[in-house]
């Protein structure tokens, strides 16, 4: 690509979100989420092979269509309430339209369907970027909102998030549609708490960016895009392989790692809101996706396969050793004994 | 408190950087030292108090002898190990030395907290080691499907218990066994509350196991290598005992009518499982399901909540969790020679090891609980108690002390007698090092014959 398109759309891309989280007027949000979506389609798109364009159409199809319903739903708000301030969106209809219109942006169910497809037509990196930065405004619209929405229909949505995230991955050998339906799975615990406490979604948001990005760096680096390819990665890199069963353990959210910690908090939050069934409904959907977190451990780490290595000569290419990962695998796996100092900062 | 842990975590750098060479006997020698420094925790928990190392840690009559057991465990596992992983690569067998300290570290933490939801995350967290050590060094392919047994049933029931326990924490604000003992949470006899304590149990049933919940423990014995099996039965099996005794004493539950599911199906469990043994033609199998049938007792006993009972409940666990590890041992010796877990195979083993033939009987007679054995004192306490509860469990309890008898007759019958099979064509000796395990098995047995009153728990003050 063209430096100067390049990074006219690396910094939209940045920007979007950034004017998204800043504003406190609806169009300024709108206006955010619109720059980030132009920008990203030619990024997605960029490889010029069938699927990535497939991928990038789908993109902006969702995308404009929840675009269009934000812009209805604000216009309606407008209507009734006479401003534009985002943190008094009262109207019901109106935010019953938002959370449709941002859940879609987010990828959430029953709006999920974009989400793998998506993924799985771009690289590991664009990935990343879907996964991790381009939740970040429409969940920042959602909590700015989390005063006037609907609990009962984000619990449900969030559920639904779950299960659907937890049987829709169980069926996939692609390692970046498992991720996309892992994304899944994770946005359900987010919305399942935003309106009891932003605190504790912003918690479980960090540390689902945390997880996803050490998870995608690795399969970004081991250069493993499905489940074949998984069983001879410990030939590229034996220890990074080996650690990649904790960061799976920890996405699953098996204690003592780092991804028990938001489980755990949102449990409490649950049962102190006397939401106990739901919150054992939620931690039993959790199992789901851990089946297929484990089978990729068992997959990449856990056996060896008879033959090799698919193709010759693999581990004689020298992977460039990345020095920012150990850290994040060490952030994403041992991160739940300092949880009291993070319960106190935020 | 501490003077165990920190060793046992200097323990990991220790084997990542000791030489070749020196590994298996650094790491042994090193491991049993931190054994024996546990030992002085036998002192201060021979007076009724708790004992206190630290804020949140602490060492009473129950978890002493169980702290123990892990800290002598770790040593007999790495001794064990040491021909299975002969054939692997020195990072391999550093990896797997790590994971056994890491689930000694975990254990010794777990049965030492005083909060009951540090007990849960340290609970789940011994998940971890101890699926790697099954699923990584088991030796057929069906152990990825026992592994998932394993972690699946585990997490199934105990995810429950994590609700159950933040929902108790939301009405009381402290999971502390301390304070929750002096200012006992009466729950009322009401449906929610048979819920909560349904959920609370079910994850220690589960654990434990109770008949019925107990699929995953013999898939789970057959496919883990030896220290797998060694852990599993010696230690996390008491897990779930351990957990039973602390929820139930400090939570004080008004009807007693929620517990007579688990105690008729740890009261059946008794005998459907030793019958099941009676037809077993698999070694290590039959030593599992011979685990379920003695856990069955343990359950039953924790369930009646006296005083009695736990006695006899935490010495079944400690003779129970020497017994049957050494019978492990015993089956792994005859499985690196002949390659294979069937009974039929394995016949007349003591004409060609004689001397093991000697561990094997003394390990059939502990496990038949023959006096004057801790088996025996645990059993015969815990029929006690049952009969107290109610008379008739004495036909259900003496039926499955016979066929306990009749079962572990026809294992070591069946193993050290009969016709030699003819594809015995040659066989290793017994190894220095293998009957140096078995008499680190039956050395603490013996002694514990002579000063019971160390893991008689809460009885002996």
């Amino acid at each position: 690509m063209n430096p100067h398109a390049n990074m006219i759309i690396m910094s939209s891309l940045i920007l979007g979100p950034m004017i998204t989280i800043t504003s406190n007027h609806w169009i300024m949000a709108w206006v955010g989420l619109e720059i980030n979506m132009l920008a990203i389609i030619p990024l997605i798109a960029k490889q010029h092979h069938p699927r990535a364009i497939e991928a990038s159409i789908k993109y902006f199809l969702t995308q404009a269509a929840a675009s269009s319903l934000l812009l209805f739903s604000i216009i309606n708000n407008v209507w009734n309430t006479g401003q534009f301030d985002i943190t008094q969106s009262t109207n019901t209809m109106s935010s019953t339209m938002m959370t449709a219109a941002l859940t879609m942006k987010l990828g959430l169910a029953p709006f999920h369907y974009w989400l793998p497809e998506t993924l799985q037509g771009t690289t590991t990196m664009m990935t990343l970027i879907l996964t991790t930065w381009q939740k970040l405004a429409p969940l920042t619209l959602l909590m700015m909102i989390n005063q006037s929405l609907n609990t009962s229909l984000l619990v449900t949505l969030s559920l639904l998030s779950m299960m659907i995230g937890g049987w829709g991955g169980l069926n996939q050998t692609q390692l970046r549609k498992i991720m996309a339906f892992s994304s899944i799975a994770h946005l359900g615990w987010m919305t399942m708490i935003l309106t009891l406490s932003t605190k504790l979604t912003l918690l479980t948001f960090y540390t689902y960016i945390t997880l996803t990005t050490t998870m995608l760096l690795t399969i970004k680096l081991l250069e493993t895009n499905k489940m074949s390819t998984a069983m001879t990665s410990w030939t590229k890199s034996p220890m990074l392989n080996a650690m990649m069963m904790l960061n799976l353990m920890s996405l699953a959210g098996l204690p003592p790692l780092t991804g028990f910690m938001p489980k755990w908090l949102i449990l409490q939050e649950l049962t102190k809101n006397h939401m106990t069934i739901i919150a054992t409904t939620s931690a039993i959907l959790s199992l789901l996706s851990l089946f297929f977190y484990i089978r990729i451990a068992y997959y990449s780490t856990i056996t060896l396969p008879p033959n090799m290595t698919n193709y010759s000569q693999q581990w004689r290419h020298k992977n460039q050793q990345k020095p920012y990962l150990p850290l994040m695998i060490i952030t994403s796996s041992m991160l739940t004994p300092i949880m009291p100092t993070f319960m106190m900062i935020m | 408190m501490l003077k165990i842990i920190i060793p046992t975590i200097m323990l990991i750098p220790t084997t990542t950087m000791c030489k070749p060479t020196q590994l298996w006997y650094t790491t042994l020698i090193h491991s049993m030292l931190i054994s024996l420094l546990s030992l002085q925790l036998f002192y201060p928990s021979l007076q009724p108090i708790m004992n206190f190392s630290n804020h949140n840690m602490a060492a009473d009559q129950t978890s002493t002898p169980l702290i123990i057991l892990s800290c002598w465990l770790t040593p007999l596992m790495i001794l064990a190990s040491q021909n299975h992983l002969s054939t692997e690569p020195l990072s391999r067998k550093r990896t797997f030395i790590i994971t056994t300290i890491i689930l000694q570290m975990l254990l010794i933490m777990t049965f030492s907290t005083t909060d009951l939801m540090m007990f849960f995350v340290l609970f789940e967290a011994t998940l971890i080691p101890t699926l790697m050590m099954i699923t990584r060094w088991g030796n057929q392919m069906e152990r990825l499907n026992a592994g998932t047994y394993f972690l699946f049933y585990t997490l199934m029931g105990s995810l429950p218990l994590l609700v159950a326990l933040l929902s108790l924490y939301s009405n009381t604000n402290s999971l502390s066994i301390l304070t929750m003992q002096l200012s006992p949470t009466m729950l009322k006899n009401t449906w929610t509350n048979s819920m909560w304590l349904l959920a609370a149990l079910t994850a220690f049933m589960i654990k434990m196991p109770l008949y019925g919940l107990h699929l995953w423990l013999p898939k789970a014995h057959v496919e883990a290598p030896i220290a797998g099996s060694m852990i599993l039965a010696a230690i996390l099996l008491k897990l779930g005992g351990y957990g039973i005794i602390r929820i139930m004493s400090t939570t004080n539950f008004l009807s007693k009518t929620p517990y007579y599911p688990f105690m008729i199906l740890a009261l059946w469990g008794i005998i459907m499982t030793s019958l099941i043994c009676l037809r077993q033609t698999d070694l290590k199998s039959l030593i599992a399901y011979s685990s379920v049938s003695h856990m069955g007792l343990v359950t039953a006993a924790t369930l009646t909540q006296t005083e009695w009972a736990y006695t006899g409940a935490i010495t079944l666990m400690i003779a129970h969790g020497l017994t049957s590890s050494l019978l492990f041992c015993l089956a792994n010796t005859n499985y690196e020679r002949i390659h294979s877990r069937t009974l039929l195979l394995t016949q007349n083993m003591q004409l060609l090891l004689p001397l093991m033939g000697t561990w094997w009987l003394l390990a059939s007679l502990t496990n038949m609980a023959l006096p004057p054995t801790i088996n025996l004192m645990g059993e015969l306490t815990i029929i006690t108690s049952l009969f107290n509860w109610s008379n008739t469990t004495i036909i259900i309890t003496g039926l499955g002390t016979l066929i306990t008898a009749i079962y572990t007759l026809h294992m070591f019958s069946s193993t050290q007698w009969g016709e030699l099979p003819q594809h015995i064509k040659i066989m290793a000796p017994s190894h220095t090092r293998e009957h140096l395990i078995m008499t680190l098995h039956i050395l603490p047995m013996t002694l514990l014959m002579m000063k019971p009153e160390l893991i008689w728990g809460p009885l002996y003050c």
